[in-house]
């Protein structure tokens, strides 16, 4: 069989863009010819469909020239080539092929869910202690410019303050077994809180004095961030975000500006690694308060008086901090009257509380 | 008799030849076929978390480009989805220490001074850029008409260069830069795309496009408190934009004009916009439905109606936002893509004339394909284009 016409059968060699009106012979492979001399050969198993505008059936055909096209747009010599070449779509991603792919993406979801469950929580935990110590003080030093950009400024120190306080940092550093490389200061802040910083600094707004009631709230506060500083939470934290928000974008790819999903699914996790950092340090405060023979409660009522009850606000799913009232329960179980001196003498204390007041007198 | 031969001597003069008349683009490609394969391929996402965007972004080339009929002939894209995610996979390799390095300066400027690591980000600028070249020379190799690849050389470095440089010129006089940037942006790019052995140009000019839409940038400031007219004004830029840019190709001696009209793309950004309120208003309702059920629900049951904060705390109220949000984003995309990708092809390829379509008629196969690694960078920097 054999068909002609201007523009029925169009062949491309493959080396140039010069239309060929062909003929085609259908022998034992499908024979294209120009003029009357045949030109190519194609074996029928070898044709392949390449895309095409509708009406027309264009074929590659593999060992032939990788460009080599024929377009054949009359619908019956089209279906008479489609009969013979069996492997014609064999190609072309088929159901196959989108089950493979589907299959392949839920798996490494799966693995990726699981290495952001078990995997990156396990590396932070050992990467952290040999991050180097002189790194970790540098990312503090950046960490504690920033804290004063955004939470002020003054650094608190009259004189008989600053003795208080290193007398109360001092008593519960050696507690808890942490060298003389911490750093503590006192931040003039409106806003109530500590602050843990990488490389060994300890933050405390004096906000947060002044809603102390005695000496051992703050001692509680102080001996919770110790803990942070002890377990290197800082650090650990920081790879952990870091390996977290990399997975998750990651597997989200970009599905159409799901920044939102990664955002909300990064919170689940993180938060979740942040909550249970929040509980060791506050086992290490209850554990340093013990060992002082002060009562750990102290530090729950301070944060309740601060926080006010928290549950049924908010999501607690994505909080990074276990309940106030939850800790403040876990802390009164805890708790003990007290059996040793008292941290700060009421002198000492009333001067911390002033230590932001310049040039005080007690 | 003298008998005058009136027959001229010599050679007859050339019949003056009319010129050649222009060959039209035209887009063939079924609108419901379309909306179908883009529909199926959101699913699709939806159910992989996002890989099969490889796939779907090829299936939409490939239908784009094979419907896209020149002179008679149909183009072919030849690339494929597993050539994607490789380079995707590759660009992983590469950018992971470039995150990491990014971090590890950050921390040492940041020592230095405060906010000194804000640079850093220009450095992920220009690397944008150098794959946006690269993605480009992915998509062009990919490309086949009448048995003959187009092909692309330069340096997507040089390129990064340049885009950067203009950029700050661009942001030092305002944006009054911009159409320069644009034109000398695109000679480069033109420039180094070969049709087989047929170099391409860019000859529009910065002067031309900035003659058509200085008004725009004259009425911006008052567009963004005006806020709906930006829309019609954005419209506008781009439909000049693109007339501008189809204008201004040359391939050997073809040459390509549009006669896109400035307000033929409006309509389309309205519809999106439309699309966007409905499919918004659709996800509003159905979380207010499920909120307000369950508060009933819970009201019934603890014969107090229940607060807010229970509300956000209800597992089947965050299902159903959940599971509304990937619905709405899936939505958008399909939108997006069936309006702004598609009907937009059609429009601008429907208005292009091209003239001197016989100077390829013999054009030699040169040029090799390039590997997937630009498109993949530019995918993880998530600035990858059509």
């Amino acid at each position: 069989m054999a068909a002609t016409g201007s523009d029925v059968v169009i062949y491309f060699d493959g080396t140039s863009s010069r239309r060929h009106a062909a003929t085609l012979v259908f022998s034992d492979a499908l024979e294209i010819s120009l003029d009357g001399e045949t030109k190519a050969r194609w074996a029928y198993a070898d044709i392949r469909r390449a895309d095409s505008a509708p009406g027309t059936l264009r074929l590659a055909c593999q060992g032939a020239p990788v460009l080599a096209r024929l377009e054949i747009r009359d619908p019956a010599l089209a279906a008479e080539v489609t009969s013979r070449a069996a492997n014609l779509d064999e190609h072309h991603l088929g159901r196959r092929g989108v089950a493979k792919i589907v299959g392949w993406s839920l798996a490494a979801a799966a693995s990726i869910v699981l290495v952001v469950l078990y995997g990156v929580p396990l590396a932070a935990d050992r990467l952290a202690p040999l991050v180097p110590e002189s790194f970790e003080r540098r990312i503090g030093e950046v960490a504690e410019r920033q804290v004063k950009i955004v939470f002020g400024e003054k650094v608190c120190s009259n004189p008989e303050g600053q003795a208080a306080f290193t007398k109360l940092v001092n008593t519960l550093r050696d507690a808890a077994g942490l060298d003389t490389s911490v750093q503590s200061n006192v931040l003039h802040s409106e806003i109530p809180n500590a602050l843990a910083l990488p490389g060994g600094k300890m933050v405390l707004f004096d906000a947060l004095l002044a809603k102390a009631n005695n000496a051992d709230e703050i001692a509680g506060v102080i001996a919770h961030e110790l803990g942070h500083l002890k377990h290197r939470d800082n650090m650990r934290g920081l790879i952990y975000n870091g390996g977290t928000s990399f997975l998750i974008g990651l597997l989200f790819g970009d599905i159409t500006g799901s920044s939102a999903v990664i955002f909300a699914s990064r919170t689940l996790v993180t938060s979740s690694y942040s909550r249970e950092a929040e509980t060791g340090a506050d086992t290490f405060s209850i554990e340093i308060m013990q060992k002082l023979g002060r009562p750990p409660k102290a530090m729950g009522e301070l944060m309740l008086r601060v926080t006010g009850k928290e549950g049924g606000k908010g999501l607690t799913i994505i909080s990074t901090h276990p309940l106030t009232e939850d800790r403040l329960a876990r802390m009164s179980k805890e708790d003990q009257t007290p059996k040793g001196p008292p941290l700060l003498t009421d002198r000492e204390w009333q001067a911390l509380k002033s230590i932001c007041v310049a040039g005080s007198k007690v | 008799m003298n008998q005058f031969a009136w027959t001229p001597i010599g050679e007859p003069p050339p019949v003056p030849v009319p010129p050649p008349l222009p060959a039209k683009l035209d887009f063939t490609g079924e609108r419901k076929g379309f909306l179908h394969m883009v529909a199926r391929g959101a699913g699709l996402e939806l159910v992989t978390l996002g890989f099969y965007r490889f796939w779907l972004v090829t299936d939409i080339r490939r239908h784009l480009w094979s419907n896209t009929v020149i002179d008679g002939d149909a183009a072919e894209y030849t690339g494929r989805g597993r050539e994607l995610l490789i380079g995707f996979l590759i660009a992983l390799a590469i950018l992971v220490p470039i995150y990491l390095a990014y971090f590890l300066i950050g921390v040492e400027a940041e020592h230095m001074q405060v906010l000194a690591s804000i640079p850093l980000i220009a450095a992920f600028y220009v690397f944008g850029q150098f794959a946006i070249y690269r993605a480009r020379r992915y998509r062009l190799t990919r490309t086949v008409w009448r048995g003959v690849r187009l092909w692309m050389t330069g340096s997507g470095w040089i390129y990064a260069w340049r885009a950067s440089v203009w950029l700050l010129f661009a942001i030092v006089t305002l944006g009054i830069a911009l159409p320069w940037r644009a034109a000398e942006l695109e000679r480069y790019k033109m420039y180094h795309s070969w049709y087989g052995d047929l170099q391409g140009s860019f000859e529009g000019k910065g002067w031309e496009l900035f003659k058509r839409i200085w008004w725009i940038w004259l009425l911006m400031p008052g567009a963004i408190i005006l806020f709906p007219a930006l829309p019609f004004l954005y419209a506008r830029y781009k439909a000049e934009e693109w007339r501008w840019w189809i204008s201004g190709i040359r391939v050997g001696g073809v040459t390509l004009n549009s006669r896109l009209e400035p307000t033929a793309l409006t309509d389309l950004y309205w519809k999106v916009i439309g699309w966007y309120m409905l499919l918004s208003t659709a996800f509003a309702t159905v979380i207010g439905v499920a909120a307000v059920s369950v508060a009933r629900v819970g009201a019934a049951a603890s014969g107090a109606a229940a607060g807010p904060d229970a509300l956000m705390q209800s597992i089947p109220v965050l299902v159903v936002t959940v599971i509304g949000y990937m619905a709405l984003a899936l939505g958008l995309g399909v939108v997006t893509r069936l309006y702004l990708t598609r009907d937009l092809w059609a429009r601008v390829l429907q208005t292009t004339v091209v003239t001197n379509i016989a100077a390829v008629a013999n054009v030699a196969a040169r040029g090799d394909i390039a590997s997937a690694v630009g498109e993949g960078i530019a995918d993880g920097l998530d600035v990858a284009g059509f």
